[in-house]
Order: C-alpha cells, then structure tokens, then sequence
C-alpha cells in the first residue's frame, strides 16, 4: 500500500512523483506533436510530386518517396516575379507599418503616463460634430474634400474657445487610454468599405501608401496598450534629472525613455509585425494587382490551384519562415511584454 | 520536540553553499541562527523545512529522521520573510488554511482562530484582508497561522526584517514573551545581531557557509572562538590592532600591551570592546598610543575614534568628556580583558 | 524675449506627442462608423453610368432580422428541442441569479441596473436564438455561428491554455524547447493554417486518412456537415490561437510569489489545492483580461470559415465578418454595412459586459 502512494505522491518538495511526472511529458509531448506535426506536413509536402500526394499517405522523405524540388522551381523560377512582388510588398507594409505603428504608439503612450491630460469634454464632441458634418457635406453634396476639411478645422478654432469657456467637464488619462484600447473592437470589417471609398477618392487604392495607413492605424491601439506599463513602470528621477541638466522632452523620450522601454518596444513591435505580416481582410478590400501581399497570393492560389497541395505547401513555408525565425529569437520578449499589459491591463 | 541536524551540508553543482552543520536543539530552546548574507543560514532552515533537498547529512526532528519526508509531513510551522498572506483571504481565513486543508470541523476552526487571535491581539482584525494591515499586523497574522497548528518547531525566515526599527524592538518582546509562553521549539534565521543576542538561548554564527560557533550569547559575547565572532557580536563592534606576539607581550605600531595569553607568536590581532578601555594619559606604560578623530554623542555616553598607526578605535566613554580633535591620547586595556587571534586564520589564542 | 522656433516646438511637446495618435484614430474610427451608418441605411445600385446610392432607412436592417436575408444573419426557425429547453434553462438560471446578487449586494444604482438589463437582454436573446434555430431542420444563422465560435473557441483554448502552462510550470526539463515549440502555432498566416487544415484533414489523401478509415469514417466528407464543418474551424482556430493564452498563463504562473505557494504547501495543501487556493486567485485576473483580449479578437474570426469552407456548406460556417463579406463581393454594399453594424454591436455589448461584470470584480476583489 505505501509503496503504491509512493509512486504517486511527491517526495520532495517542488518535484512531481514518478506517475504524475510521466503524465506530464506525455502530454506535453502529445500537444508538441499536435503543434509541429502539421507543421512538418506542410514542409514536407512541398518536396513531394503529385503522385505522391494520393492515398496512401507518406510521411518520411527517402523512405516513403523521393523528394523533389519541382514545385520550389515552379514557385521561385517560373512565377519569379509574381511570387517575389507580393513578398516584397508584404515586408515593406509590414515593417514600415511596425515602424510607424511604434513610434507614434509610443509617443502616446509615453505622454500618457507622464503628462495628465484633460481635454474638455465640450471641443471633443464638437470635433466630432464638425468632422461628421465635413464627411456628410463631401458625400452628399458632392463638396470637394479639401474646402471641407479647411471649413471644418476653422470653426472648430472658433468654437474651442466659446466652449471652453463654458463647458468646464473633462476626461481624463484613463478615459483616453480606455477610447485608444477600445478601437480594437471595431471590427476591420465595419471600416472596410469607407476606407475603400476614401483611399479611392484621393487616388490611392491598391498602392502601399493606403495599406500602411490602414494598418497603422489598426495596430496602434496595442502598441499604446503595451507601451502605456512599460513607460509607467520607469521611474521619473531619470528624466527630471535630464529636464534640469536641460533635454527638451524630444530628446529625453528618444535617448533616455526608448532605451530603458527596449523589452516592451521589442514585444510591440515584433506582435505588430506579425499583425501587418498575416493581414488578410483589409488587404484584399484595398489591394488587387500591385500592393498585392502574400496572404492574398496564398488565398488566391485556391482558385486556380485547388488542391494543388505541393505549391500551397511552398508558398505557406516562405510565408512563414520570416516571421517563425524571428520568433524563435525573440519569444522572451513577447510573454514578458504580454503578461505586463495583462496584468495592468 | 528536539531538532538534530547531522552534519547537513548543501550544494548548487559545484558551489558548495552550507558544509556540515551539526546541531543539537532541545525541546523548547531558542535557537538563533545568525550571519552576514550569503552565509548559508536561510538554506540551513529551508533545508529543515524540507523547501530545499539536502546533498548530505541527516536532519532528526523528535528523534525521527526526516531527511527524506515531504515538509507538510514534518509537523513545522514556518514565518516567511515577506509572510506569505493569501491576499484574497481575510485575516480569520489566512489563519484557518492550516487547519481547513486538514479538514477540521467548521465550529472548532471557528473556536481555535478566535483562540489564536486573541493571543496575538488580532480579535477586531479577523474580517480585515491583508492589504488594509500595517507590517506588523501582517506578521502577527503570520504568526497565528503558524501557532494554530501546533507544530513541533517553528522555523522563522527573518520575520523581523520588513519592520521599521522602532516596532522591530516591539516585536522582539513579543515573540520572546510568546516563545516562552508556548514553549514551541523554536530556529530563528537573522542577520542582525542585536535579535540574536536578545532572543535566543543559543546562537549559531555562520560565516561562508561555515558554522563558527555554537554557544549561547553571553558565552559568544565574552568568549568568541575566533576573528569573525568575535568582530560580528557587539555594537560598537570590537576594536582590533594588528602587531606581534612576543612572550606574552602584544608589540604593535601604537604601543605594546600586556596579554594574558603566555607565549609568542608571530603575526596576531588583539581585540578588546570599547567599553573594555579606557583615555589615559598619551605616554601611559601598557597603553596604546592614538589621535582622537572623532567624538560622537550617543546620549548617556560619548563614543571617542581614534587613529592608531594607520587602525581606528572606539573608546566608549562617560557623557561628559570633551577633548580636541587631533589630540594625542592614550589607549589603555586591561590584559584580561583582551582577545588575541592568530592573523592568519582568525583563530583565538588561549 | 524672442521664442525661437526650438523652444516653441519643446512646449507644444506636451501636445505634439499625443496629438498624431489621437487624430489618426479618431479620423479612422469616426469616419467609417459614420460612412458605414450611412451605407447601412442605403441601398446600392450599379446604373449605367456609374452606381447609385438611395437612402432607404431600416430596410437593410429589416431585411436582417425579419425579411429575405433573415434565413442568413438569424437563421432558419424550427420547434425547440429537448437540449434547446435544456440550455434556456441554464441560461436563465445564471442570469437571474446574477441579479438577484446584485440587488442583494446592497448598492443597486440605476446606471448598474440599465447596464444588467441590457446584458441580460442580449444573453437572453442569443439564447433563444440558438434553441430556436438548433434543432433538427433547422438552421445556424451567422450570428449565431459566430457566438458559437466565440463560446466554444475561447473557453477550449482557455482550458488548453491553462492546463499546458501549468504543466509547463513544473519542474521538468526541456521547459524552453516546449515554450518555444506551443508558440509557434501563433505566428503562422491564418489562411496558411487554413490550407494547412484542409491539407491533414482530407479523408482521402491527408495524413490522417489512414485513421479515418480505421475508425470508418472514411466515407464522411467533413466539409459537406454542419457541424463538422463548424467543428474543423473551430480545430484550427484553437491550434493557432491556444499559445496566445498559453504564453501570458505561463509567465503569470511562474511570476507568482514563490513563498505563498511554499506556505501552503507546508501547511499541508496538496497540488490541486494550491491551485485552487494561491495559484488561481492570483492569476485569474491576468487570465480574464487575455480572455478578453481573445473574445475581442474572436469575433472578427474570417480567414479560416472563408478558406476552408468558404463558409460552407451553404451558410453554415460563416462568421459575421464573412458574411459581411460575402454581401459585398455580390455588391450589396447596404446589406454589408448592415451586417458589419451588427457585428459591432453584438461584440460591443458582450465585451463590454464581460469586462464589466467578469473582470471588474475579480480587479476590485483583488485591489
């Protein structure tokens, strides 16, 4: 009887007992396979020839079937240009997309925790007011955008002095932290179609230009959410000590603050990238033939190629291997920079 | 409820942390265990506990070897530093865990908490949680929820060291009245020497994971066994000057000294405690010689530093004396009350 | 004193940090919710010279809930069956008690009672919803498939989550390569998972088929039922989307005070009891807040029901979003615009009720 509990009881402090250890690797081991396992068929599919995709199934290269390059060689020799452009496209939207996400991310998120803001709630409303009224005047009555926007931003001057002077109820920090981090909600669906229109207005449609705005502005919410703790967390001695030694803020925020906030800009950056990089939705509303990305490659390869599992398995591999290889090197920091805006949050 | 540790020794691969401790604990003794940081004295007691596993030796707890049992097998009760609280769990519910985990029946955990509070002043706190208590009411939570179990030791991880200094003096009394009252055997973890010296029936000095004496305070007050003791206890701590041993007569840079250790020996260090000497006169026969550098007010006595060939003393002297900086003074030191140890190992010579 | 342009631009640093973010959110979120109202209300027609826009008020939104395209956003209407009723039951169940809590809990405010009624309204009709439309010769409107993958989707991955990070935690080795290995499924491309899926779960030529034909399901088309057609996006939704909770779990179990668990472990507390005791009270906030996160995320789901199933078969795995979709790629911009508007309502009320009536009092118990 002892000796049953001993296998099943732990001994010593901090260590499993040999049963509960061995359930443990098992089942560890068995969400491993179910992770790699899909992976290693995609790869493996890629060397394989038509044939060899047919029932039955083969699993090991050399010894179920003879590799071959003929669908790498299709992919990179034959299409050349239309794999390359689509690939090209995606890294320039995705990294400037990251850049400019961060940076002005960070800036907001780092005014956030040092300066305490508290805009009258009367020029918000009316901001909103007067921006609704310019969208309706160029839509309805076919009002050139520019003249609108001019119109709209003087009377709104005009107005923030009348109202600030007599609606005296503000928001706060929090308030404007909660609105940032509440714009992801917004399903990307919902502003698919006026962004289509807008960008189509103005002549940008299906450049890079438009798809970098776009994701931009959907990605900076998680930068702000992420960037807001880290910069909280840096004590301010550094920094008041560089305001009196005379650093203009600019300057503080780049050479002191960016440095000291590296984990989190680092977790920010490398989740946005991914976001940017595996983009679908909006990608497909704002690009047809030039700003094409991969993700977009990839899905339209269903129409022409259907089951043609050997090229999908190459283009889904260079899809993913960037972004894997990255993340292999820099997965400390994500769970780090996750779990602080989480547990702020 | 004795505790016996049996050349217990710990070790991190190849860094040895802890080298056999031995340690006899009687039933209801104090036993503090005291040391720089680094020394190996919280690993000694996490190894009692059963937090760490022990590389060799054996640990004994009322003559049963429990080397190799699980901790909440032991029957010990243990005082974290930071007091380890449940934060969702009010007071009532953080002392009762020990006693709902063993499932006694809900009117008896009710009576027994009550019980436990009421010993450590606690009775209006029980519905409070831990985040709306001051540091010494967390420990005081602490400490019921060791007692109510009644183990057979406590172990305690520097309880005191959180506290600010004037509710640590506070405290003191309290756990050295309540030791006694429950007569639990207890080992105590510090590396302040004043709690040692006022708590404890014994002490265990530790250096480098080394045990260096075992005694209790008067004995390791008055009789250190070497350099280290001997420098550790006491506040102000001991005056050493560095010289030569030749027949019984210390020779150094500020003067020589009769001793009372009958011999010679090359490269020494005398040590006396301030309250051991005496200002004489600058050219005083069996005096050391010095400058005065500073004189402190503590209050009911006047601490004086002097400058004696390159060494600083501390004279502890009575209230009223006032001297000039940079004066030449004398040092004087009956033999009996000084210590002599070999330079070397720190090793005293009797 | 002159201000040179240096120091004017240090003192407008205040606004000048803050402003960009606010403006470009506030354009893009402002801009499309007013244009996408707008297209809602309206109907779109290509004409000969171009298109045509007509303001037609709720016809699109009629259209939705009671009118031609109520089979595809509600669904199809049948008899409620046994485990309909059984559901309801439960539903209400919670839901009273909930409030019966609140009003008991002494402070009832008007705002807290219009907050629990709009909540309770929403829970309530969603599952009607799902027992109407569930049985037999019924059908799944998206909506509802949506919930389902909300529901379904983040509770697995929550429990999965959670029960690899606390074996990830315990003293075992290798514990990096593991770490490593559970996050990968994050960053693939969901239409690659997509492919990937439909690839292994070909019941003729995909790894597994062998297995299939073991078990005698051979024959069976997972792509042409309901239901495993819900079930195959549901898979690949989790495999991608489990290390997201997993990695935040797994950081907020080890960064846990080491002396609590050392406590109660001392005190006598077995593993599941410390779970329950020290580990889970800590880190249930984290875990609610990456719930969240993920609910939030969850309801925008399109990739995977678009590329594996093309929503199919028929409507079956279609999200709201794909819907949406769907509408404008047949050039119904109005019913599209309907469809995204309800979209963001529905994840509007239950997120903010989620965070609300979930995450607030586990914060405020905790703070």
């Amino acid at each position: 009887m002892s000796s049953w509990r001993h296998f099943i009881e732990s001994r010593r402090f901090g260590e499993l007992a040999p049963i509960p250890k061995a359930i443990c690797y098992a089942l560890l081991a068995l969400w491993s396979t179910i992770v790699l396992f899909p992976l290693y068929w995609v790869f493996v599919t890629s060397f394989k020839e038509p044939v060899d995709v047919a029932y039955p199934p083969k699993f090991l290269p050399f010894i179920d079937f003879q590799p071959s390059l003929h669908a790498w060689r299709y992919i990179f020799v034959d299409l050349g240009n239309d794999t390359f452009r689509p690939y090209a496209n995606s890294l320039i939207v995705a990294s400037v997309s990251t850049l400019l996400a961060v940076l002005i991310g960070s800036m907001a998120a780092y005014a956030l925790s040092r300066i305490e803001y508290k805009p009258k709630l009367g020029s918000v409303i009316s901001f909103i007011l007067l921006l609704a009224a310019a969208i309706i005047a160029v839509v309805y009555w076919q009002v050139d955008w520019r003249l609108a926007v001019v119109v709209a931003v003087v009377i709104f001057l005009l107005l923030l002095r009348a109202l600030g002077r007599h609606f005296k109820r503000h928001l706060g920090n929090g308030d404007i932290l909660f609105w940032i981090i509440s714009q992801r909600i917004l399903p990307p669906v919902v502003a698919a179609i006026p962004i289509y229109v807008m960008f189509q207005h103005v002549g940008l449609l299906d450049t890079h230009a438009a798809l970098i705005i776009t994701y931009t502005t959907i990605n900076l919410p998680i930068v702000v959410w992420l960037m807001f703790d880290f910069f909280a967390a840096i004590p301010r001695d550094l920094e008041e000590s560089a305001q009196l030694d005379g650093a203009s803020r600019y300057r503080i925020f780049l050479g002191i603050v960016l440095p000291l906030a590296k984990p989190g800009l680092i977790a920010a950056s490398l989740l946005v990238l991914i976001l940017a990089w595996n983009e679908y939705l909006l990608a497909l509303f704002l690009s047809t033939a030039r700003a094409q990305t991969i993700p977009l490659l990839v899905a339209a390869q269903n129409a022409t190629r259907g089951p043609q599992w050997w090229y999908m398995s190459v283009l889904i591999i260079i899809m993913i291997a960037p972004v894997l290889a990255l993340t292999i090197f820099l997965q400390k920091y994500i769970a780090k920079g996750l779990l602080l805006g989480a547990v702020k949050g | 409820m004795t505790v016996v540790l049996d050349r217990i020794s710990k070790s991190f691969g190849a860094m040895t942390v802890l080298h056999e401790l031995s340690l006899s604990v009687q039933a209801g003794e104090f036993m503090v265990l005291l040391g720089p940081s680094g020394c190996g004295k919280t690993t000694a007691l996490r190894m009692i506990a059963g937090l760490e596993t022990v590389t060799s030796g054996r640990i004994e707890i009322d003559g049963r070897d429990v080397t190799e049992v699980a901790p909440k097998n032991r029957d010990i009760a243990m005082v974290f530093q930071s007091y380890a609280l449940y934060p969702h769990m009010t007071v009532a519910e953080n002392i009762a865990y020990p006693l709902v985990i063993r499932r006694t029946g809900r009117s008896d955990i009710d009576r027994q908490v009550r019980d436990v509070a009421a010993q450590v002043q606690l009775d209006s706190y029980l519905d409070r949680y831990p985040r709306q208590l001051s540091g010494g009411q967390r420990q005081r939570v602490a400490l019921a929820r060791a007692i109510i179990r009644r183990p057979a030791v406590f172990l305690m991880d520097e309880p005191l060291s959180n506290l600010d200094a004037k509710l640590r003096g506070h405290m003191r009394a309290e756990l050295k009245h309540m030791q006694h009252a429950l007569g639990i055997t207890t080992i105590y973890v510090t590396h302040d020497q004043v709690e040692a010296m006022t708590l404890a029936h014994r002490v265990a000095v530790l250096n480098k994971g080394r045990p260096q004496q075992i005694d209790t305070p008067r004995q390791i007050y008055e009789d250190p066994a070497n350099l280290f003791v001997a420098g550790f206890i006491g506040s102000p701590p001991m005056n050493f000057v560095d010289g030569d041993l030749m027949d019984g007569l210390f020779q150094s840079v500020g003067g020589r000294l009769p001793t009372s250790v009958r011999s010679s020996h090359g490269k020494v260090v005398l040590g006396f405690r301030p309250e051991d000497c005496r200002i004489a006169a600058p050219d005083e026969a069996g005096s050391l010689r010095g400058s005065i550098y500073s004189i402190e007010l503590i209050g009911d006595h006047v601490l004086v530093t002097c400058r004696v060939g390159g060494q600083s003393i501390t004279i502890k002297v009575e209230k009223n004396f006032s001297a000039d900086i940079g004066a030449e003074i004398g040092i004087a030191v009956a033999a009996e009350r000084t210590y002599l140890f070999e330079a070397e190992s720190g090793q005293r010579l009797r | 004193m002159r201000l040179s342009f240096s120091d004017w631009l240090d003192r407008q640093a205040d606004r000048l940090f803050i402003l960009p973010a606010v403006l470009i959110l506030l354009t893009f979120s402002i801009f499309p919710l007013l244009i996408s109202a707008y297209l809602a209300l309206s109907r779109f027609q290509l004409t000969a010279g171009g298109y045509q826009l007509r303001f037609v008020g709720w016809l699109n939104f009629k259209k939705l809930l009671f009118g031609g395209e109520q089979y595809h956003f509600l669904g199809v209407f049948v008899p409620v069956p046994w485990y309909g009723w059984l559901l309801l039951a439960l539903v209400i169940l919670l839901l009273a008690r909930s409030i019966a809590q609140y009003i008991r809990s002494g402070k009832p405010t008007l705002f807290g009672l219009i907050g629990r009624a709009v909540t309770t309204a929403a829970i309530l009709a969603l599952a009607l919803l799902l027992a109407a439309t569930i049985g037999a010769g019924g059908q799944l409107g998206s909506l509802s498939v949506t919930v389902i993958y909300v529901a379904v989707g983040v509770t697995c991955q929550l429990l999965i989550g959670l029960g690899l990070a606390m074996l990830c935690s315990q003293n075992i080795r290798c514990r990096g390569f593991f770490r490593v290995v559970f996050f990968l499924p994050l960053m693939v491309t969901p239409v690659g998972i997509a492919y990937t899926f439909r690839m292994l779960a070909d019941m003729t030529q995909g790894p597994l088929a062998g297995l299939w034909r073991f078990v005698g399901l051979g024959d069976l088309s997972w792509a042409s039922q309901a239901w495993s057609a819900r079930l195959v996006v549901m898979v690949g939704d989790t495999w991608q989307w489990t290390p997201f909770i997993f990695i935040v779990l797994l950081a907020a179990i080890e960064g846990q005070s080491r002396e609590q668990v050392e406590a109660a472990s001392l005190d006598g507390a077995s593993y599941w009891q410390i779970f329950r005791d020290v580990t889970w009270p800590e880190i249930a906030p984290v875990a609610s807040t990456i719930v969240l996160i993920r609910v939030i995320e969850a309801f925008k789901i399109v990739d995977l029901p678009n590329v594996l199933t093309n929503g199919g078969p028929g409507i079956a795995t279609e999200s709201l979003t794909l819907h949406s979709f769907i509408n404008w790629r047949a050039l119904d911009l109005g019913g599209s615009a309907a469809v995204a508007y309800m979209l963001l309502i529905v994840s509007t009320v239950l997120c903010a009720s989620f965070f609300n009536y979930v995450m607030q009092p586990m914060r405020s118990r905790r703070q």
